[in-house]
């Protein structure tokens, strides 16, 4: 336990050797917030005052949470995993006595610690700034789903990364094209990163359900809303709980074929 | 002129250099591919719900929304196709293969931003202009507003290349930074719809200091007439104020450059 | 600068009281040490040239030796161009390296060990063909120019395979061609031989040597490796945090430096060896073999009395070790022996 602290510690401090990287990261978080947040202020300022089943409180409630779910979630450094197995760096760690994934998981817990704490403060700053008409949810019941399906939603994404980084094992150059491709552009819009999935049709909701991007991001911030509830809040956690561990089993198993495969290159 | 065609000689070779290495590793191309229109797919998407429910945009109808995104997507894709080689720039430094740059008698800008065209975006022009277009036919402009709409769009280019020269100087001076283009891509991402949704004072800074507006929406605004002639001079005014700060700053970098230890 | 102007005519490098400085960021460690990065980072002057100054003539081969962050390199640098010099004079065949004019550019060529130029995931000659336009090199040049190198440095079949599948020698063979297809009056060599096997570390210095000859280019190299310096440069400039020490012949920088010579005895029977010791520094005993360090002056000397005293059946006097001096020049416990 004491190792995987030291590691924590070491990548805390890693985040900020490259301080005006790190800064620059956060601008960029807020850049997106802010182009979502004005878009939906825009939107609701015609004469339409209920679309798609929200209010101006509701959608902008939704972009302020998104603020911290994101941080919560989707903050990962387990993203450099796809680089240190194509550049055979993988191989200092495994000969190492500490789990590969737990390590990950340690470094990505404090990477989004990190995140987390700036978060925070931009959400202050911006709530001041743009004086948005923020729902603060008092249910706990609501507040409860709320975290625990965050922890799920850590937890999946977390998994997802590995998932997709495994690919690199056996092609090594196709890595980076994955992450893009499942990380970068199907979560981004697939899991209510950008907008809450219900202002799709519901055909459409219907096929996304069937994946795990939604409980990342949209699903948590529905049981904050207190849009879900009651047997839909307990449907749906069961549903990320499965997710969790079927992509899980997945990964262990993808992994314990890709290690066997892998001929680590080197230079 | 002997220099023009030097340089577009070699910016030829390169490319085709560049799109062997791309036919070279055709798993990734089609990876690659897939993800860009799969992100255009969603965001096209996306607006076309927000559009269906809204009505309306800052007072813009839907076609409109839909050019100034086009325009947006002209803009930015076909930056990135000549100037693809600046994602690859902080590698470059880091490594000291970039003295080997240096060393060579063409300017160690041209190669820096230019010496990567991306084959991908390049499949992906054409149908965009296509659509650009079509959707621009549909908003009736007059010959006037088409040929500024033109001009504009090559002074949003040239203020695209100046921030990617600003993005490469930087990352000379400072190591610090990786993956500077990106902040680069999440301002012009502001640009995706039209500026006026955002309020002042973020709207007055998107016009001026960091023209994001200047570069996407005032062409489009030209295309539907919705600009003044002051909003005309003042944009080329900044296309060209920034283009020469870009290349002191580069020039400056260069002097500061020190040069991976061995 | 009168007198630089007139040396300008013969030599093809001039370096003038050339000063290098360089700001560096010191990062403090620990997490708070982090935390004060962000907040108040302390930056610090790094002198890596102090006040250098030498000539080379066109065609000599010059070879730089120097511990680690010496200034070896960013010389090199400055004198490619690369680097801008904070203070005094450098020309190179005319030009101001720091200009990059063109023309100059095309005259010279800088070669670093493990550096790439070669386009990653395509044959060589692709590379080849782009640098032919970029230096705007005649075909009929190109094509001498090509065949020769090929053909000395052995890569005709490795030509259109895939960079990335080659090993880290032809790789370097094909780097090395692609930095001298326009054949530079000027080639700078950092670390030519990094990295490589004993055999192509060979067939390297062979190369240089050859084309040295061949071409009159001038050349100038930076290295670690003793066989590099042994078997390349007749005239070495070491340099030592950021001066020059010494700038002469290698012979002479021997000479100068080893202060002691070498005695190996043979015993024709046992005795008492601490006996020796007052003779000289007892450096290896294997019986019947002995070596012992003595003064260079008093070397004839001690000889002499070992003969007379010791029961010897073999005696012969060597200079030390060229290896184990540079390596002292290395390591800078030169510095000492050359303070003037």
């Amino acid at each position: 336990m004491k190792k995987y602290l030291s590691v924590f510690k070491i990548s805390f401090a890693q985040e900020f050797a490259y301080r005006l990287s790190f800064v620059m990261w956060r601008v960029r978080n807020v850049m997106q917030i802010v182009l979502v947040f004005f878009l939906w202020d825009s939107v609701f300022s015609g004469t339409q005052k209920i679309i798609f089943g929200y209010d101006k409180a509701k959608i902008i409630t939704y972009v302020f949470g998104l603020i911290i779910v994101r941080a919560f979630v989707l903050s990962a450094r387990a993203q450099d995993v796809a680089g240190e197995i194509q550049r055979g760096e993988i191989v200092n760690l495994l000969l190492k006595p500490v789990s590969y994934f737990k390590y990950w998981i340690t470094r990505d817990i404090s990477s989004k610690a990190l995140n987390l704490l700036f978060a925070t403060c931009e959400w202050v700053i911006l709530y001041l700034i743009l004086k948005p008409e923020f729902f603060f949810q008092k249910d706990p019941v609501s507040l409860g789903g709320f975290f625990l399906l965050v922890a799920l939603a850590m937890f999946i994404f977390f998994v997802l990364i590995f998932i997709v980084s495994a690919i690199t094992f056996w092609m090594p150059e196709a890595g980076w094209g994955m992450q893009f491709l499942i990380i970068v552009v199907a979560v981004e819009f697939l899991s209510g990163g950008l907008f809450p999935l219900d202002i799709l049709p519901s055909a459409i909701q219907k096929i996304l359900y069937l994946t795990p991007f939604p409980y990342l991001i949209f699903f948590p911030l529905q049981a904050y809303l207190g849009k879900i509830s009651g047997l839909l809040l307990i449907k749906g956690i069961i549903v990320s709980a499965f997710w969790a561990l079927t992509l899980w089993l997945l990964m262990k198993t993808i992994w314990y074929r890709g290690l066997k495969v892998y001929n680590s290159p080197g230079k | 002129m002997k220099r023009l065609f030097y340089y577009l000689k070699i910016w030829w070779l390169m490319s085709k250099n560049s799109f062997m290495t791309w036919l070279a590793q055709k798993m990734l191309l089609l990876i690659f591919l897939t993800g860009k229109l799969m992100r255009f797919a969603f965001f096209a998407g996306f607006l076309y719900f927000i559009i269906k429910g809204a009505k309306s945009l800052a007072g813009y109808n839907a076609p409109q929304v839909i050019f100034f995104f086009l325009t947006f997507n002209l803009i930015d894709i076909i930056t990135q196709f000549l100037f693809r080689e600046v994602y690859r720039f902080r590698p470059l430094i880091v490594s000291g293969d970039f003295d080997l740059v240096l060393t060579k008698p063409y300017s160690s800008l041209f190669r820096s931003l230019m010496g990567g065209a991306d084959l991908i975006d390049l499949i992906t022009i054409p149908p965009l202009v296509f659509a650009v277009i079509y959707i621009g036919a549909l908003l009736n402009p007059s010959w006037l507003q088409t040929i500024l709409y033109l001009l504009l769009l090559v002074n949003g280019f040239l203020i695209a290349t100046a921030f990617h020269i600003a993005v490469l100087s930087l990352a000379i001076i400072t190591l610090e930074i990786d993956h500077l283009v990106m902040i680069y891509r999440d301002l012009t991402n502001l640009g995706r719809f039209p500026i006026d949704i955002y309020k002042e004072p973020l709207k007055g800074i998107l016009t001026y200091l960091i023209p994001v507006g200047v570069m996407i929406s005032v062409p489009a605004k030209a295309l539907m007439g919705l600009i003044s002639i002051q909003g005309i001079v003042v944009s080329f005014a900044i296309g060209i104020l920034l283009i020469l700060l870009s290349f002191k700053l580069w020039h400056f970098a260069l002097t500061k450059y020190s040069s991976a230890s061995s | 600068m009168f007198v630089v102007y007139l040396a300008k005519v013969e030599k093809a490098i001039i370096v003038d009281h050339l000063v290098k400085n360089f700001e560096v960021t010191e990062r403090k460690p620990g997490l708070i040490g982090a935390f004060e990065n962000i907040v108040s980072p302390k930056k610090k002057i790094a002198r890596a040239l102090k006040d250098v100054s030498f000539t080379v003539a066109k065609g000599e081969l010059v070879g730089f030796i120097g511990p680690n962050g010496a200034g070896k390199t960013t010389t090199l640098k400055i004198l490619a161009g690369l680097l801008f010099p904070t203070a005094g004079v450098t020309q190179v065949l005319g030009f101001d390296p720091w200009e990059r004019k063109t023309e100059f550019l095309k005259r010279i060529s800088l070669v670093m060990g493990q550096k790439n130029q070669l386009w990653w995931d395509l044959p060589a000659i692709e590379t080849f063909e782009l640098n032919r336009a970029i230096y705007e090199i005649p075909k009929k040049a190109y094509k001498e120019s090509l065949e020769e190198l090929v053909t000395l440095l052995e890569v005709e079949k490795l030509l259109n395979i895939q960079v990335r599948r080659l090993s880290l020698g032809q790789r370097m063979r094909l780097e090395l061609i692609a930095a001298l297809l326009h054949t530079p009056e000027i080639l700078f060599f950092d670390e030519p031989t990094l990295g490589l096997d004993l055999v192509a570390q060979e067939k390297i210095r062979n190369f240089i040597y050859d084309y040295n000859r061949k071409h009159e280019a001038t050349i100038l190299l930076t290295s670690h490796n003793m066989n590099d310096l042994i078997n390349l440069a007749r005239r070495v400039i070491v340099i030592d945090e950021g001066k020059i020490i010494f700038d002469g012949i290698l012979d002479e920088l021997i000479a100068r430096f080893a202060k002691e010579k070498i005695i190996k005895l043979t015993l024709s029977k046992e005795m008492d060896l601490k006996e020796l010791e007052k003779i000289g520094k007892v450096k290896k005993i294997q019986f019947p073999e002995v070596v012992i360090n003595v003064p260079r002056s008093t070397a004839a000397v001690a000889a002499a009395e070992l003969l007379q005293s010791f029961p010897i059946a073999d005696l012969t006097i060597e200079e030390e070790n060229i290896e184990d001096i540079i390596r002292k020049v290395f390591r800078g416990e030169t510095r000492k022996a050359f303070r003037k």
